[in-house]
């Protein structure tokens, strides 16, 4: 082949790409921002009494002191992606460093991603820790790095602040959750349809690991009230929506409920076709808190209003109350693409436990200062979470175990439920209920 | 029939002798591994040793493929679900017995193979296109039965999967000599050497012609007395023996499988990563590996997203059906041979004038 | 085992994921007889095509149907675009080759849609989703109805351009040998323009259908594909016919297997399965190739 001809193909190649992006990226551009539209509920009525430069004690005041290091690692991943969490932890330290830092020193937030392989998130793990040399972990979120990385964490001595959703994150000791993860997000959703009187659970979710552990907890509480349970799994991405909704409904039987646990899109094709089939309201409906988002609310529409009882292990997003002011302005401010939800609700508050405990340490910021700093938060109150948030030495941590119920409303999440325990049928809350009795200052009783 | 248009014949396929090339290009090799071996542990972080241990064991992946695409001419869209295989039948093999790491290893390879040839068997009758197209359906099955049935981890029964209330179960083990993660670096190269040895073995020996003869055109094969069914099963089957020694090393290197972690499209972009790398050429599947495991983390420490490298790929696949055949274990030196020329023109006419 | 009532339902949806897997599987056999290529990027194409329509209606106020026109033209331009690239630097090239192009294709058009749009939870429904009938339990929307009606009449319209116009002779002429057709007097580059413009707007619709049928997801809609290509390998890539009847029987076995317990989380396996079996017993006899002979 001639040089000429090899050229000449090269540039038709890079032409096709560059067309294909471009035509893409131009309609993006005119579309304006994708996410905002969806997200932004811009006419919250709301007094916004603080302002994004409260986040730090000096403000307006860019920290200038000697880093502190931080990291998290998320899954992100196409059908699973959870870095939205950690990029809003980011987002959060973002505005401490313009407004003062931590005692004058700024964060430096460090982000890795896995891609559910093991191996990936045991390197992520390492690289983290051992190259980049953070001094603490918060922000996490991933489908199995807490059961991959647990060990090798508590080797190293670190005391994680997560958004969990492994089973580890619930069952060690040194990673605490400001969520309640999937298993006790779906026991609240269960014990919400129990208390709508449906006849007999099914609870329905993707088939990724860990599903027999989420199971566990609704199936206890379900037979504790007395009724029948069945747990499916459904591989995703689905393709199959309707037959997938259709089974479920006929699992659960007429006037029975359906759990879903599923991320946002994926809950979304089984809900759509359960209606458009016409299925709706043969059964109640619950999921838990991955659809507590305004993007889902949006693309459910109205037909949807309050026919969908999601488990909010956090406040609305349009709560006017100071963090949750502070959380939207925070977002709006540094992290506009960010949808609001429960997802950067998690990123929100673990930015700004750790930014609290951080403030307390007394002399250099060390990698055993930072985590003793972490270990020592107990009592700390948001009125983001139902109850107060603590760490805390104990063999599980479980300290979000207090949760609310929203439903879709005109496009937006409103509150159904106010704020109720989890069940402690489920014997690990009973557990963590009994560390609670212990040593009430860890809730500040 | 071919893939791609095919090159110049190369020299590999010289009967048994040893030219003064060969000699020469083992020495380079040895040199070179003795680098991989000795400094480059030391060099980089734990972090990256794990990157390149994944890139090594998917380049023997990748070494499958290119036998298989560059050498007979057949496509199989369906390694990766071969791969799965491989992992599955060594997470057996390590829970249920206490044998040995390197005989596991040589058991995955060759129960694998036995069953990767069955993937293969339609080859016998079916061509070209189809037979690519059957090895995907057969990778979707795979996948799914995978996605149901877990892997082992511990488990009693057949299936020997348990899930446990923690959502997990016990940890593969490593080879006594390699539990540490660089340890395990070596380890791993050492067997991904070892297997390139075994391929080029194979390449060079009467398997090696006949495939070639195959490859050329199947009619005249068939003239020459070619058994077709043979050769082309034996190709099936290195292919599937080296994956499923892959599958092991990848077992052990993980510690713990996840039933999605093959999925369907992941064959395609094996498929892409091959072609980019080069068919034609042994070192093409080093590249291979690289360009599937090496590349992603190297695009993500820059902060880029992981979306580019599915763009790249792409791209990478249109260029080398077009323009590049023998993918870029042979474009770069050309590349490089036509940059050296045209600076060359450029200080020519810099000192005409 | 379900009893028969459990059973009905699933026929219906059977016939509703027979109708996407039909329509998919046709539009890929029609690609490949009319331009010799079996487009793996059908999927993808229509996908970003909803996509971009998605986000006029969403973000840039543009009404429904102008931001439908605007997918199917979408899927029209890219694929013409490909066509003329590509398609004549590999024309003598074996099908694989071709297809395994069509697959870079694929990939550019994925990566480039994962980055401009993330994953989240998407909605476009179509103004015949809202209107729907009752079939033994289950309501039927008139987008299913669509879907499947879309698919047979693309084949029947198809088979007949093919077979009695002269400018679907000379698409057939094209797919078998550019070169002797072209020598024939056949204006090759016109033809092919067409093939491919017309394969391209058929994809463009698809992707409208499927954003309902399926879910308006880049990933799902671009793999779906793969299960797709059952249906069409089970024709041999060859008859249209063969086509729409093997998507629809595939899937609704899929569908009802759903109720059997025992088997159910195995039932995405189906189109795989069916497809094998298909292959090889058809090929029992002689060597089943489509490579250009030496």
């Amino acid at each position: 082949m001639s040089i000429k001809l090899v050229s000449g193909r090269l540039r038709q190649i890079t032409w096709l790409a560059v067309l294909a992006i471009g035509s893409a990226l131009f309609v993006a551009a005119c579309g304006g921002d994708d996410d905002s539209g969806g997200g932004n509920n811009a006419n919250v009525d709301v007094k916004e009494t603080v302002a994004a430069t409260d986040c730090g004690p000096k403000k307006g005041q860019k920290a200038t002191g000697t880093p502190i290091k931080l990291g998290g690692l998320a899954t992100k991943q196409p059908g699973t992606d959870f870095s939205e969490i950690p990029r809003m932890t980011e987002a959060y330290f973002k505005c401490v460093n313009d407004n003062g830092g931590i005692n004058g020193h700024p964060v430096d937030y460090v982000i890795e991603t896995e891609q559910t392989d093991p191996g990936q998130a045991a390197s992520q793990a390492r690289k983290l820790i051992e190259s980049e040399k953070v001094l603490g972990l918060v922000g996490s979120s991933s489908i199995i790095e807490a059961d991959v990385n647990h060990k090798y964490y508590e080797q190293q001595g670190y005391n994680v602040i997560a958004a969990g959703i492994a089973p580890s994150a619930y069952a060690t000791s040194n990673i605490a959750s400001v969520n309640m993860g999937p298993r006790y997000s779906s026991d609240g959703a269960t014990q919400t349809l129990i208390r709508k009187k449906v006849k007999k659970i099914v609870l329905v979710q993707s088939n990724v690991p860990g599903t027999e552990y989420i199971q566990e907890g609704p199936e206890l509480i379900t037979k504790d009230a007395g009724l029948p349970f069945e747990g499916l799994k459904e591989n995703v991405p689905i393709q199959d929506a309707n037959s997938a909704a259709l089974k479920a409904v006929q699992a659960a039987g007429d006037g029975g409920g359906v759990v879903l646990n599923f991320t946002p899109p994926e809950a979304l094709k089984i809900l759509q076709a359960a209606q458009q089939q016409g299925l709706q309201d043969r059964v109640k409906w619950g999921c838990s808190t991955p659809c507590n988002t305004d993007f889902l609310a949006k693309a459910l529409g109205d037909a949807w209003d309050g026919k969908l009882f999601v488990n909010a292990e956090l406040n609305l997003i349009t709560a006017d109350a100071p963090d949750s002011n502070l959380y939207r302005e925070v977002r709006k401010k540094y992290a506009p693409d960010i949808p609001l939800g429960s997802f950067s609700q998690m990123g929100f508050i673990m930015g700004r436990i750790a930014t609290e405990a951080l403030q307390d340490v007394k002399g250099d910021y060390t990698k055993e200062s930072v985590n003793q700093a972490f270990l020592d938060v107990k009592d700390f109150k948001t009125d983001i979470l139902c109850g107060p948030w603590y760490y805390g030495k104990a063999p599980l941590h479980l300290p979000n175990n207090i949760d609310r119920t929203v439903t879709p409303k005109g496009g937006t999440m409103v509150q159904n439920e106010d704020c109720f325990p989890i069940s402690d049928v489920d014997p690990a809350v009973k557990q963590v209920r009994g560390i609670e009795q212990k040593d009430p200052s860890l809730i500040g009783k | 029939m071919s893939v791609a248009t095919e090159p110049k014949p190369r020299s590999p396929l010289s009967p048994g002798r040893l030219s003064s090339g060969d000699t020469r290009r083992a020495i380079v090799i040895v040199a070179l591994l003795a680098f991989v071996l000795f400094a480059i542990p030391s060099l980089l972080s734990v972090f990256w040793l794990k990157v390149l241990t994944g890139a090594a064991i998917y380049s023997i992946v990748a070494l499958g493929l290119g036998i298989l695409m560059g050498r007979v001419g057949l496509v199989s869209l369906g390694q990766i679900a071969v791969l799965a295989l491989g992992a599955w039948v060594a997470a057996k093999l390590f829970f249920d017995t206490g044998l040995p790491f390197p005989i596991v290893l040589l058991l995955s390879g060759l129960i694998t193979m036995v069953l990767g040839t069955f993937v293969g068997l339609p080859a016998l009758r079916l061509g070209g296109l189809y037979l690519a197209l059957i090895t995907l359906m057969m990778a979707g099955a795979i996948t799914v039965v995978i996605a149901t049935t877990d892997f082992p981890n511990g488990g009693s029964g057949f299936l020997g999967h348990v899930e446990s209330s923690l959502g997990g179960g016990d940890s593969i083990r490593r080879p006594a000599i390699a539990e540490t993660d660089p340890a395990y670096f070596r380890y791993t190269i050492i067997v991904t050497a070892l297997m390139f040895l075994v391929a080029l073995w194979h390449v060079r020996s009467k398997a090696g012609r006949a495939w070639e003869a195959i490859r050329q055109s199947e009619p005249a094969a068939l003239a020459a007395g070619v058994n077709m069914t043979l050769y082309k099963l034996w190709a099936f089957a290195l292919a599937s023996f080296l994956t499923g020694v892959a599958g092991a090393l990848l077992a052990a290197n993980v510690g713990d499988l996840f039933n999605y972690q093959f999925p369907t499209s992941q064959n395609i972009t094996l498929l892409a990563v091959v072609l980019m790398g080069g068919i034609y050429s042994i070192w093409g599947a080093v590249i291979a590996g690289l360009l599937f495991r090496y590349l992603p983390e190297l695009l993500d420490s820059w902060n880029l997203p992981s979306d580019l490298l599915t763009i790249l790929f792409g791209v990478g696949v249109l260029q080398v059906l077009l323009t590049a055949p023998a993918g870029i274990v042979e474009q770069f030196p050309k590349d490089m041979a036509r940059l050296g020329r045209f600076i060359g023109r450029l200080v020519g006419i810099g000192k005409r004038t | 085992m379900p009893s028969w009532d459990e059973f009905q339902p699933f026929i219906v949806t059977g016939l509703a994921l027979g109708g996407v897997y039909a329509l998919s599987g046709v539009g890929l056999v029609v690609l490949y007889r009319a331009t010799g290529v079996l487009n793996l990027a059908f999927g993808a194409v229509g996908a970003m095509g909803a996509l971009i329509a998605w986000e006029l209606i969403n973000n840039a106020g543009w009404d429904e149907y102008p931001a439908y026109g605007i997918c199917i033209l979408f899927g029209g331009v890219v694929t013409l675009a490909y066509g003329l690239l590509f398609g004549p630097p590999l024309a003598n090239r074996d099908p694989l080759v071709k297809a395994t192009a069509s697959l870079g294709l694929a990939l550019i058009l994925l990566g480039t849609m994962s980055w401009i749009w993330s994953d989240k939870a998407r909605s476009m429904v179509l103004p015949t989703s809202n209107e729907n009938f009752m079939v033994s339990d289950v309501l039927v929307n008139y987008t299913q109805v669509l879907g499947f009606a879309f698919g047979v009449v693309v084949m029947i319209v198809t088979a007949a351009f093919l077979r009695y116009t002269g400018l679907g002779t000379a698409m057939r002429a094209l797919a078998n040998d550019r070169e002797i057709t072209a020598t024939l007097g056949v204006p090759v580059r016109r033809v092919e323009a067409a093939a491919w413009a017309g394969s391209g707007l058929l994809a463009g619709v698809a992707g409208l259908l499927l954003s309902n049928l399926v879910g308006l997801d880049a990933t799902t809609l671009t793999f779906l594909v793969i299960s797709s290509l059952a249906a069409a390998l089970i024709a041999r890539l060859q008859s249209l016919v063969v086509t729409l009847i093997a998507g629809i029987v595939v899937g609704v076995v899929n569908a009802m297997i759903t109720p059997i317990l025992s088997i159910s989380e195995y039932r995405d396996m189906t189109p795989f399965v069916l497809a094998i079996v298909a292959l090889l017993w058809l090929s029992r006899h002689r060597e089943i190739s489509i490579s250009r002979s030496a």
